[in-house]
């Protein structure tokens, strides 16, 4: 039973810290908070969910179709409502207010067209169970933790490694002087919004097979928000180790307090960590030295 | 062919005029410093010249060429600019702003040379390559700031205020290094609070106040008029 939840935390976990690293992108390099990012989520879900009831489609290939449609779309979402605003200097008040329209129109168009039906993935193995140590774990939930662990760790490297990988790490301390060394602003923010729709796309379809697929289902993204902020905003190890806390706690506190209480104990665990730690887990704050 | 030519330019940040109709000739090859007081615009037409801060009338020439109005093609075109306060990226490694300064470049082998180089003029940055810039010491961070803009192997280097900050010592060894730099084909323009030092190794220089050229001359001219001797070079 232990070791049952805490697989099931993990992977809840892990979903949450998929998400988490698309939105703590956006925020470290833009500096506001993409409240945009749970509707490319919801999208990468339904466009998972087409290419696996319409084409037939098995989890991997679901995967990637989803991961490059939802990026093409967070790209789309920085063109048409962001890079106005970001190229006209606005506050970054105004952008997240255009994320929130986008968030909203983005449901609306799929409640116009789609419906508001709930959708079911069809079952890729989230039935199928191994069995290790006298627990039954399942196959669905380890898939979603090595998935996420892999992704994440995957884009650590990206941005460690790779020339671009640094440079996005360079905008985000100084945007302008990052201008200076020869990087075009714009491509970069696109790399970035392409790198935090891929992981919504990823996120999306986990989070629609192991739950179900609907119009406001990217509300979870308030889960990830609070992983984000608890790991340190714009840390990526961070966004993992938050996220995984995260749907660890929840997870134990919902089969063995009650599941009513689930929320209130993540909100109150983000609260008590950002009065003992106001930078999170792994967040930094090295200052300028004059 | 002059490396930079400023004609007539006008900076505002909304009401504020801060350039008012500035016009100076930088030559391939020179040192050519701008000495002023607090607010005077030095920075502004520094920011200008790379295009992050917007003029608002004039024009400037680049090796003949107008300059490219966007920043990453002016580093394209061969500028670079150690702005004022340094402005490094605090929460990357040494070696990372190094790389960072060498990102335009299509010749690694090119980059590899430069990096020595620099090793070369600041020994102490080879054993600080995995550290965080934000770490180092300000002597430390200026001699990285003025490193990275060497890595993008520039043919015109802006220097806004390298010496602030710096121990007298050390602001002479700076000055014997953009010696260095400018004897290694560079040109240079250096914006300087410390007059004395900037005019000295300068070959020509300006004088600026409240948006404005007051004066110019070589920098022999200029550190030996009585005027500027009095406002700027302490008697
Ligand atoms: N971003 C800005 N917004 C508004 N005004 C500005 C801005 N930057 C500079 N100014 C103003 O423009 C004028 C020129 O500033 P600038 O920084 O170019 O001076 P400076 O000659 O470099 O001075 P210092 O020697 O102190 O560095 C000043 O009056 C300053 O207050
Ligand atoms: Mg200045």
């Amino acid at each position: 039973m232990f070791l049952q939840t805490l697989v099931t935390g993990l992977s809840i976990g892990g979903i949450y810290a998929l998400m988490a690293v698309g939105y703590s992108l956006v925020f470290s390099v833009l500096g506001f908070s993409n409240f945009a990012h749970g509707a490319v989520i919801m999208l990468g879900a339904y466009l998972g969910l087409a290419l696996a009831v319409k084409l037939h489609l098995g989890i991997g290939l679901v995967l990637v179709g989803s991961i490059v449609g939802s990026g093409i779309l967070a790209v789309m979402n920085e063109r048409l409502a962001y890079s106005v605003l970001r190229r006209r200097k606005a506050p970054s008040l105004y952008l997240m207010i255009s994320a929130m329209g986008c968030s909203v129109f983005l449901e609306n168009l799929v409640y116009a067209t789609i419906g508001s039906r709930f959708y079911a993935f069809p079952e890729f193995f989230s039935r199928q169970v191994v069995q290790f140590a006298g627990s039954s774990l399942s196959l669905l939930d380890l898939a979603a933790f090595i998935v996420a662990f892999l992704a994440i760790l995957a884009l650590h490297v990206f941005v460690t490694r790779t020339k671009t990988g640094i440079a996005i790490r360079a905008g985000v301390c100084d945007m302008t002087m990052c201008s200076l060394m020869g990087v075009n602003v714009d491509r970069l923010i696109m790399v970035v919004f392409l790198l935090a729709g891929a992981f919504a796309g990823v996120a999306g379809v986990f989070l629609g097979v192991k739950y179900l697929v609907y119009p406001t289902m990217g509300w979870v993204t308030n889960k990830a928000y609070i992983a984000a902020v608890i790991g340190g905003l714009g840390s990526l190890p961070g966004a993992l180790v938050g996220g995984l806390i995260l749907g660890v706690v929840e997870t134990f506190v919902s089969t063995y307090v009650s599941s009513v209480m689930r929320d209130v104990f993540s909100f109150t665990l983000l609260i008590a960590l950002l009065v003992w730690m106001p930078n999170g887990l792994f967040g930094s704050d090295t200052e300028e030295k004059v | 062919m002059p490396a930079l030519v400023v004609e007539n330019l006008h900076v505002h940040y909304g009401a504020i005029h801060a350039v008012r109709g500035v016009s100076f000739t930088v030559e391939s090859g020179e040192i050519v410093s701008i000495v002023g007081s607090n607010g005077a615009g030095k920075s502004t037409i520094m920011w200008t010249l790379a295009r992050v801060v917007p003029l608002t009338g004039g024009t400037i020439l680049l090796e003949g060429a107008p300059l490219p109005d966007l920043p990453h093609l002016v580093v394209e075109r061969g500028v670079a600019l150690v702005p004022e306060r340094r402005r490094l990226f605090s929460a990357l490694s040494v070696r990372e702003n190094l790389v960072m300064g060498a990102y335009n470049r299509k010749d690694p082998a090119g980059a590899a040379r430069d990096m020595e180089r620099c090793f070369t003029l600041f020994p102490i940055l080879k054993q600080r390559l995995a550290q965080l810039a934000g770490t180092l010491s300000g002597g430390e961070q200026q001699m990285l700031a003025i490193s990275r803009a060497l890595m993008s192997s520039p043919r015109v280097l802006l220097l806004d205020e390298p010496s602030l900050g710096l121990a007298p010592m050390i602001v002479e060894t700076l000055m014997e290094t953009i010696l260095k730099i400018r004897d290694e084909g560079m040109t240079v323009l250096l914006v300087e609070q410390n007059a004395a030092q900037a005019l000295d190794i300068s070959d020509r220089g300006y004088i600026m106040e409240t948006g404005r050229i007051v004066k110019s001359g070589t920098g022999r001219e200029l550190s030996d008029d009585p005027d500027i001797r009095r406002v700027y070079l302490g008697g």
